[in-house]
């Protein structure tokens, strides 16, 4: 029952099951292993040729340090993607849009890289607090600037993807509820409202993939940075 | 745990016996985790509308005949609609227009993808047959360079032969050469030997008209001397006088 417009995120529970657990393990069905690399079905070829340009791409500019992520940032590259894609469809449960886990997905990614760089090269670490060519008397406001900056990354990364996806979906659910309303009513009004829901699903389709991407690049530069 | 005809048996069957082999092997409780992996069927099922398999239509044709599904799938629709067991909210204007963009996409891009998925896999079987072909070619020729090893080694009696020949002829060539050398030392010997010989006798006989010549002038006294120089004479007036006679007659 649409008690208030939030009531679309809150967890899904049926008969006391969780049923987010089912839609945090969907996207797990559509990527089928490795053993069928060879396969010449169409779905699997394109499935293979999207992962190898993007892991290629992604991997491409940074040290063979940072190639021992790859696994890690291209599976959750393809995770958060096929997450948001099916929140897309009708009635289906975006886990992406519960802070919960996206925060869950961030503060562990991030606080590793800082850790490794503290724990591989400390004093390079330290000194990316600190930008080339500041004049002497900024440097301790800039420092403190800078760290500040450092420590707000875990909480910038989760609430994007949070925030992009809820609000997105938030919308669509107005537009759509507005264009239902002025159906019966206002015809034409409904109309410019159903293309404009158009519209928007485009949009929405197209912040799904590129904010999976943005995590996903955000993550490769702050280890770049520190490995 | 499956077997190995029951899961090809699976495999077969029916319409989901592929994924039901994906599925079951996936506990790795017998040792047929260590087999091959069945492969993936090559293209999906045949579909109608993108979202009905055409075993469905198959299925109502013997008894409701072409537009049977549709009456029923109609029918279902205006049902839920009529009894509100599904009610028109927000979320059908969203799936409507998702659905729209999803249509339009797969109508206009679709082609354009498959045909770049075939290319993908033509390029990979492609690769995998130049390896193949190269493999034979080079098989071929391997097969080839030693047919012509073998044929070598059936002429290589005759070249034995050949070499024989000539080391045969180098010999005799040599002892003829030998030979020949000791016949001309041999003649130059007995030549030296010949040309001694003339030459003792050639002194002997020289040495002979030298003694007779010599006792021949001492033996000569000058009375016969002047006798026989007078006969000369007297020979050689009876001469002139008979050569005029000669001349004038």
């Amino acid at each position: 029952m649409m008690v208030n417009s939030f009531s679309q995120f809150e967890s899904p529970v049926f008969l006391t099951i969780p049923l987010i657990l089912l839609a945090l393990i969907l996207p797990w069905a559509f990527y089928p292993s490795r053993l069928h690399d060879d396969s010449s079905n169409r779905t699997l070829t394109l499935q293979n040729w999207f992962i190898g340009r993007f892991a290629k791409q992604l991997l491409a500019s940074s040290t063979p340090k940072v190639h021992l992520w790859a696994t890690l940032l291209v599976s959750l590259m393809l995770y958060i993607i096929s997450l948001n894609l099916l929140g897309m469809l009708p009635y289906t449960f975006t886990p992406t849009t519960q802070l919960s886990m996206n925060m869950g997905l961030a503060v562990p990614l991030w606080l590793a890289t800082v850790l490794v760089g503290f724990r591989n090269q400390p004093t390079l670490s330290l000194a990316h607090l600190l930008p080339e060519g500041t004049p002497t008397l900024l440097v301790p406001l800039l420092i403190i600037i800078e760290t500040i900056s450092l420590l707000i990354r875990p909480f910038a990364l989760g609430v994007r993807l949070t925030a992009n996806l809820t609000a997105g979906h938030l919308l669509i659910q107005l537009i759509a509820t507005a264009s239902l309303a002025f159906m019966w009513i206002m015809p034409a009004i409904a109309t410019l409202t159903s293309i404009l829901l158009l519209l928007l699903t485009l949009l929405e389709i197209a912040v799904a993939m590129i904010q999976a991407y943005v995590f996903v690049l955000l993550l490769s530069l702050y280890l770049q940075e520190n490995s | 745990m499956f077997s190995i005809q029951q899961a090809s048996a699976l495999k077969g069957g029916s319409p989901l016996g592929a994924g039901l082999v994906q599925a079951s092997r996936s506990l790795h409780t017998s040792s047929q985790s260590l087999a091959p992996v069945p492969p993936l069927p090559e293209k999906g099922g045949k579909v109608r509308h993108g979202l009905i398999p055409e075993e469905f239509f198959q299925l109502l044709y013997p008894k409701t005949g072409v537009t049977g599904p549709y009456m029923l799938g109609t029918g279902l629709i205006l049902y839920m609609l009529s009894k509100e067991i599904y009610v028109i909210n927000h979320e059908t204007i969203a799936a409507l227009t998702i659905g729209a963009i999803a249509v339009y996409g797969i109508k206009k891009f679709g082609p354009d993808v498959a045909a770049f998925a075939d290319k993908l896999n033509e390029e990979k079987v492609a690769q995998f047959q130049e390896v193949k072909d190269h493999a034979m070619s080079s098989l071929v020729q391997a097969i080839e360079n030693e047919k012509k090893e073998q044929w070598r080694v059936d002429g290589r009696s005759m070249l034995f032969d050949a070499k024989r020949n000539n080391v045969a002829m180098m010999l005799e060539t040599n002892y003829r050469e030998r030979l020949h050398m000791v016949t001309n030392e041999v003649k130059r010997r007995l030549d030296y030997q010949i040309a001694l010989q003339n030459l003792h006798r050639r002194m002997e006989l020289e040495h002979m008209v030298n003694w007779v010549e010599k006792s021949v002038i001492s033996s000569i006294s000058p009375q016969q001397e002047k006798e026989s120089i007078a006969k000369c004479i007297t020979d050689l007036k009876a001469l002139a006088k008979t050569t005029q006679a000669k001349a004038t007659a």
